[in-house]
């Protein structure tokens, strides 16, 4: 029997790649909009302006203190009722980048409050600007402190992705759900989804250790 | 060339700049000595608003840095500042470290910022550590590129927040000799330091400052070997018994 539900699992393989397809796009779009949102958000995070500090805080605390799929389930079934209609996933994209965008957030804040002080002293001393001192002297010094944690927030991003499978979007995820009710193996099926969950993940885990590795050297060296 | 007026500061309630009045002359070198705590460092890092004063009138070079609406980043084009920890920017080499003011704030051409700095870099005497990170630098090195990262931008002041006093002894003097020439240059400079055989040498004029306050102004030689005031004596006495 179990050699039987096999073969009718790799004649399932064309679906499963659509579903890898699906989850590289949703997480894709997503890290890339959370990654420009995070920067953004963190920039401004560390900055001067309190009020807008405080703003970006509190949303920080609200995505960060509730459960994903809630986030999910509001972006997709609550926002229609105020006449905001979206595609499953559209609405999975925006959450996801929404997630991501928070997390970065806090990364890149504490990156740039990480870079000593004497730092914008001399570049404010020597006349340059605001973004000057951002773009030259600040951002490629917390760059070292960024890398490492953010590739991994890219790492907890596909995964997290799994979550938007409850809103009908045919990832991974969900193709698993699908073919399981065909074939009832549910072993060998979530070991595929596994299994191609962690091909997508694994140079993600490897780039960031090596990230890891890189600007340890790169700070005691420098 | 930079004026003090009735210069006050506070942090909440310490008053750490009380009634300030002081003139400088151009070409003039002031050392700025006093106890720990004293407002010296304050002093000198309110001449380009690193910190804001509260009261009254704060002018260099004809500019009024006590008015919000000036433009600093033109004040602060023309004036050096050299600090404690360095501050060199680690990311870059010796060269970029110097040259980046005269690229962003000056705008000038690559070629012509690389000459100044090399020309800067040679100077403070590093022509051999141009394309050095600052973590391959000794203390002296470093506090060395960071004088001719204030020389690029042709500063009209030169400021100097206790340049040697994060530095091994044996490296002090290393800083101290380019000061010496800076300073028979004629480049106007004002510096907070311990080092009383420097201010002997070079300085104009010591400030002595206590609390806050300007306690005595005198030309070195009066105020080393006869202090006006009690305070005066016993900072004297403390340090040279140390």
């Amino acid at each position: 029997m179990w050699g039987f539900y096999f073969n009718e699992l790799m004649r399932s393989l064309p679906f499963f790649l659509k579903g890898v397809y699906m989850t590289v796009a949703v997480a894709g779009l997503s890290l890339l909009a959370g990654t420009i949102i995070g920067f953004i958000a963190g920039i401004i995070r560390a900055g001067r302006n309190k009020i807008l500090r405080a703003i970006i805080g509190v949303w920080v605390d609200l995505i960060r203190g509730t459960p994903f799929l809630v986030q999910v389930f509001i972006i997709f079934f609550i926002l229609p009722g105020i006449g905001i209609e979206l595609e499953a996933f559209p609405a999975a994209v925006i959450a996801l980048s929404n997630l991501t965008a928070s997390f970065i957030c806090e990364i890149v804040a504490s990156g740039i409050l990480a870079v000593p002080i004497g730092q914008r002293e001399a570049a404010t001393a020597a006349g340059l600007s605001q973004y000057q001192q951002l773009r030259f002297i600040v951002l490629p010094q917390a760059m070292r402190t960024i890398m490492p944690p953010l590739v991994g927030q890219y790492v907890l991003l596909v995964k997290d992705s799994s979550v938007v499978s409850a809103i009908g979007v045919v990832d991974i995820t969900r193709v698993g759900w699908l073919t399981v009710q065909r074939i009832p193996e549910g072993l060998m099926v979530f070991g595929l989804v596994g299994l191609l969950y962690f091909a997508i993940c694994y140079p993600l885990i490897n780039l960031s250790g090596f990230l890891e590795r890189r600007m340890t050297v790169a700070s005691t060296k420098l | 060339m930079i004026s003090f007026k009735n210069v006050n500061k506070w942090y909440g309630e310490l008053h750490v700049l009380n009634g300030i009045d002081l003139e400088i002359a151009k070409g003039e070198v002031v050392v700025v000595c006093g106890p720990s705590g004293s407002g010296k460092s304050t002093l000198i890092r309110c001449i380009n608003r690193l910190e804001p004063i509260q009261k009254g009138e704060l002018v260099v070079d004809n500019m009024a840095v006590h008015d919000k609406k000036s433009n600093m980043t033109k004040i602060r084009a023309d004036i050096g500042f050299v600090f404690q920890s360095f501050n060199l920017y680690p990311h870059m080499t010796a060269l970029e470290n110097v040259t980046i003011a005269p690229l962003k704030v000056k705008k000038m051409k690559k070629a012509e910022a690389e000459k100044i700095g090399r020309k800067m870099l040679t100077r403070v005497g590093l022509e051999d550590r141009i394309e050095h990170h600052p973590a391959q630098l000794s203390g002296g090195q470093q506090q060395r590129v960071a004088i001719a990262r204030g020389l690029c931008m042709n500063p009209k002041i030169m400021l100097f927040d206790e340049p040697t006093s994060a530095l091994d002894p044996e490296m002090i003097n290393e800083v101290l000799d380019v000061m010496r020439d800076l300073a028979k240059e004629g480049m106007t400079m004002m510096v907070v330091t311990h080092e009383m055989g420097f201010a002997r040498e070079v300085a104009s004029r010591v400030v002595f400052m206590d609390e806050g306050q300007i306690i005595e102004v005198a030309p070195p030689d009066d105020f080393f070997t006869n202090p006006q005031t009690e305070r005066g004596k016993s900072f004297l006495k403390s340090i040279l018994t140390h």
